[in-house]
């Protein structure tokens, strides 16, 4: 390798390295503050300290469990995710497929609105939402946490780009063959999309899991609480307890954090062949 | 492929099945009536002590069994008015403090004079009484009311050799309290001498401020009226007391409190704040610890008062078990209990009377003398308070950070009048 | 002509509908359904757990709110936001792509490494960095500021100063964001066919030329997708103004989204929310037309 290559990828790391050490200060903060007393995590918020594991505790951990039924939220979090994704995984990309491959009059004007739906946030609509499952009855249950957010139109909008972009040829083939649009879209489209999918999958259950607004307002049984809430019992009154705070996210961000290193590489696949191509 | 699908069955079935199992109801003796209790998720002790007495509640009824739920702090009026909108609120539940008046404005709660007996209700404390009544009415009782004052270092303040109050009559006048300031900033090293929580988040600005408009004469709101609050959140007084405070913070006086250890570290001699904190500063200050009135801003000194208070609903079904369990958390030995382990003032007479820290020569007999002696004011007794402590607080920040206060105050005044003005005056429906 | 294929139009419509209904209902009740009531609702005078009966107002929730002097700080600061956040956590995605996109080793760990904020929570991301922002000498920011700047820098409390506390939240935000970006802008790169390049390099081109002449136009559309996608984004802002500042100081950071759920939850007034939750979506998708009229994008919608 030549002396200037040698320096050229000297300053790749270097520069990798100055950024990744930035990335990681709040990470580390919380995740060693997590073992620390409360005193000492605020004695050692200004300085290097803080990022580095002088201490090594399991009482957070321990407080956490105590204070709250975390193995419940726990259970509710994952569930209500998992829900969540899998249905929308269902039907966001069959309606996708209709957008993408079948003709029908008003499809065009359709997903006009969709894409225009993707702008409204739930905070935008949350009090007429929360209405609306009032008078359904749905208050303080899983249903109400999972229904409305099945039909999603940025999921919606990435299945069809990716849609899209797949050859025809395999479809093609496949009816020729004789094959009902039921199982072109299950046994053809669907395996090949497996990038999409996980894209998806992970945006949704990301997205899901740190919710906390519609929740609050529509449960109130520790039965049915999510995670999300379960950190505000800790974020109430001062004195905060620091400790227990991180102690708590980690235990909130770690089964995340397992789960995308597990689909990362699904996850850039899935991303390069969505909204990005030309 | 049939595998793929798997997944999503599995999870089909799993739908099905588990909301209906946590909607199960435990409870399956066929003639037992079932009251819901709601309760804010205070400290740990507080947690305990409730949920005890719930457990001997229930073990000494065998007609009414009380199922708990514990709400967390931060949201609970969030949390109470979605299901008070959803017709979902249990039959029993805590409210914080002046919250009170909207929900009895919205016709939820039952007035309770008639179902408590009248020697409980001689026995409430002035405060607590003045607290749960509206229009006539008493809508609620708290086992506990709060105490609001000034910690002091007392051997900080005999060394630049200050005056030591020891009741809200003769507490320091608004210059003293300067002077006292100006004194221990001298010798201290980052000039920061009186803490003030402004790490707090919330309620505690409205509870822990408006005495101080109050003390220089001012106020929230107009209370003859209650229609108004321009001409007296904004009045020269209450710009004037307001800028004082803001003053103190310009000057460096104030400690940022992040870690919540200004006081109890000692980087500060004074520190502005209430009965909750009693404790944790006696353990480490022990018997250099003194409580000090609120300085007086013209008007006499002042505090605040209010805590959380139960009250019946509308739509429970057995209001006379409802007050029961009221009457029971009232007993002076329940008093008592809640109050050692939140260390709050009690809310009757007579558990003042036993209270170690509360009555007679107890450290915190100000407290209690506050609340009987009416030096403390209730926070506006009004449905449109949630709208005044929202506008007191958003201006309490511009004024912190160094924001014009007139003009803080200004909006305010023209916010809560606008409320007031768009909800009809809040006119008292039956 | 080119449908599903032998299927008549009205077999292919009906199988259409068929696929679509699930998702379509589900977006009519819970999204659009919602957000039209909200329209309505924005000319009343609704507000939370009021027993006074209904009243319209036409206009006069509009009126008020633009004559808000919190409402306009939002409204500016919305746009501050999508003004700073959009163009740095875009260029510094792009950065960090190029740089994880060398053939070197470990590139995978960084990418990890990069990408790890993007699966914390918002609430818990402003929790962990009020901590950071930690006012006084002692704040690790300030620390950090002041070793760099090799004590030229004044120790400031960042979430409570008027002019640094939106930087601050933008920090934040694209602390959290950049990652996702990362990973889009990282993908588009490793299709960026290399002939390309070798035929660049073959014409004398430098590394600069190359970028510019091959990267940035073969980025081009995924940079597109990726500024819209974070300008709604930046426009969302919730959670953190709530957690970090709420909404100050002096209106400093207060945003649309903010003073709407405010106006619902804290003074009670769900009409004036509706309103500004309104003029929310008028203006995101002015912004969002406007973004695909200037990239002239074919890809979707014709």
């Amino acid at each position: 390798m030549s002396g200037k290559q040698r320096i050229r990828m000297l300053s790749v790391y270097l520069l990798l390295a100055a950024f990744a050490f930035t990335f990681l200060i709040p990470v580390a903060m919380m995740f060693f503050g997590s073992f620390k007393p409360d005193d000492q995590v605020l004695v050692q918020a200004g300085r290097l300290g803080s990022l580095l594991p002088t201490e090594f505790h399991w009482f957070n951990y321990r407080d956490v469990f105590a204070r709250v039924p975390f193995a419940r939220y726990l259970f509710n979090s994952a569930f209500i995710s998992l829900c969540i994704v899998a249905g929308g995984l269902l039907v966001n990309s069959l309606a996708a497929y209709a957008f993408a491959r079948l003709q029908w009059p008003g499809r065009d004007w359709v997903l006009l609105v969709v894409v225009a739906l993707m702008i409204i946030p739930l905070e935008a609509i949350a009090v007429p939402l929360f209405y609306e499952v009032t008078l359904l009855g749905w208050r303080d249950t899983y249903w109400v946490q999972i229904i409305p957010f099945i039909a999603n139109a940025f999921s919606i909008y990435l299945f069809y780009t990716f849609f899209l972009g797949l050859p025809k040829e395999l479809e093609e083939a496949a009816r020729i063959d004789g094959a009902g649009p039921w199982r072109i879209f299950f046994r053809i489209v669907a395996p090949n999309a497996k990038p999409v999918f996980a894209s998806v999958a992970i945006l949704s259950f990301l997205t899901q899991w740190g919710a906390l607004l519609w929740p609050l307002m529509v449960t109130h049984s520790e039965a049915v609480r999510p995670l999300p809430l379960g950190i505000a019992t800790f974020y109430s009154l001062p004195p905060l307890q620091w400790g227990d705070i991180f102690a708590f996210g980690v235990m909130m961000v770690t089964p995340v954090l397992l789960i995308f290193v597990l689909f990362e590489r699904w996850f850039v696949q899935g991303v390069a062949t969505t909204g990005v191509k030309g | 492929m049939w595998l793929r699908k798997l997944p999503i069955l599995v999870l089909s079935g799993w739908l099905g099945i588990f909301p209906w199992l946590s909607g199960c109801d435990r409870n399956s003796e066929a003639d037992l009536m079932v009251l819901h209790v709601w309760a804010h998720a205070g400290q740990e002790a507080e947690r305990q002590v409730l949920q005890a007495q719930i457990e001997r509640y229930n073990l000494q009824s065998d007609k009414i069994q009380l199922k708990l739920t514990f709400i967390p702090e931060r949201d609970y009026n969030a949390q109470v008015q979605a299901a008070a909108l959803a017709g979902d609120l249990p039959d029993v539940l805590e409210f914080d403090g002046p919250y009170l008046y909207n929900y009895i404005w919205q016709r939820h709660l039952i007035p309770l004079e008639d179902v408590l007996p009248h020697s409980l209700l001689d026995d409430l404390l002035p405060s607590i009484v003045s607290q749960g009544s509206y229009r006539q009415h008493l809508y609620s009782v708290g086992v506990y009311d709060s105490g609001l004052g000034l910690y002091a270092r007392k051997s900080a303040l005999q060394k630049i050799g200050a005056r030591i109050p020891v009741s809200a009559a003769d507490a320091w006048s608004i210059d003293e309290f300067n002077q006292v300031l100006g004194q221990l900033a001298a010798l201290d090293d980052d000039q920061a001498v009186l803490d003030i929580k402004l790490n707090y988040s919330g309620e505690w600005y409205t509870y822990g401020f408006s005495p101080l408009l109050q003390s220089a004469g001012a106020d929230l709101i107009d209370r003859q009226s209650y229609q108004s609050s321009d001409g007296t959140i904004n009045s020269p007084a209450a710009v004037s007391a307001m800028q004082q405070l803001q003053y103190w913070i310009q000057q460096g006086y104030v400690d940022s409190n992040l870690d919540d250890a200004a006081f109890t570290s000692g980087r500060v001699a004074l520190s502005w704040v209430g009965h909750w904190e009693y404790e944790r500063y006696r353990n480490v200050h022990q018997e250099d610890l003194i409580v000090l009135p609120l300085p007086d801003f013209g008007h006499g000194s002042r505090t605040g008062q209010g805590s959380w208070n139960w009250g019946i609903t509308r739509h429970s079904r057995n209001s006379l078990a409802a007050a029961q369990f009221i009457v029971f958390l009232m007993q002076v030995d329940e008093v008592l209990a809640m109050c050692d382990a939140n260390g709050a003032v009690p809310g009757t007479r007579s558990a003042v009377q036993q209270s170690a820290l509360y009555g007679g020569q107890g450290p915190l007999a100000l407290f209690a003398g506050q609340l009987m002696q009416g030096v403390s004011v209730p926070r506006p007794k009004t449905p449109a308070y949630p709208v005044i402590t929202t506008e007191f607080q958003n201006a309490f920040q511009q004024i912190r950070n160094g924001g014009d206060a007139k003009q803080a105050l200004d909006i305010a005044a023209h916010k809560i009048d606008q409320d007031i003005l768009d909800n009809q005056g809040y006119p008292f429906l039956q | 002509m080119t449908s599903v294929g032998h299927q008549s139009l009205s077999q292919d419509t009906r199988l259409a509908w068929l696929f679509a209904l699930p998702a379509l209902l589900g977006l009519l009740c819970f999204v659009l359904l919602p957000f039209v009531l909200s329209v309505i609702l924005s000319f009343t005078n609704l507000r939370l757990g009021s027993p006074l009966p209904l009243e319209f107002m036409g206009f006069s929730q509009y009126q008020r709110i633009f004559t808000d002097q919190a409402f306009l700080a939002a409204l500016r600061n919305n746009a501050l936001f999508a003004l700073i956040v959009v163009p740095l956590q875009t260029g510094l995605a792009l950065l960090l792509a190029l740089l994880v996109n060398q053939p070197l080793r470990g590139m995978v760990v960084f990418r990890s490494l990069f990408f790890m904020p993007v699966v914390f929570p918002l609430s818990l991301v402003a929790v962990v960095w009020i901590l950071v922002f930690a006012p006084g000498p002692q704040g690790l920011l300030n620390q950090l500021l002041e070793t760099i700047t090799l004590g030229a820098w004044q120790a400031r409390d960042f979430l409570h100063d008027p002019v640094w506390a939106l930087p601050a939240i933008s920090l934040t935000s694209i602390w959290q964001g950049v990652g996702f970006q990362m990973v889009i802008l990282l993908a588009a790169l490793q299709g960026i066919p290399h002939e390309l390049y070798e035929a660049a390099r073959v014409d004398g081109a430098d590394r600069w030329q190359q970028f510019v002449c091959i990267t940035l136009p073969q980025l081009r559309n995924a940079i597109i997708f990726v500024v819209l996608i974070t300008t709604i984004l930046a426009f969302r802002l919730f959670d953190q103004v709530q957690i970090m500042t709420q909404g100050g100081p002096n209106h400093a950071t207060t945003t649309v989204m903010y003073e709407a759920v405010n106006s619902a939850f804290g003074s009670q007034q769900v009409a004036r929310a509706a309103a500004m939750t309104v003029v929310f979506f008028t203006i995101v998708l002015l912004i969002t037309l406007l973004q695909r009229a200037v990239s002239r994008h074919d890809r979707v919608i014709e």
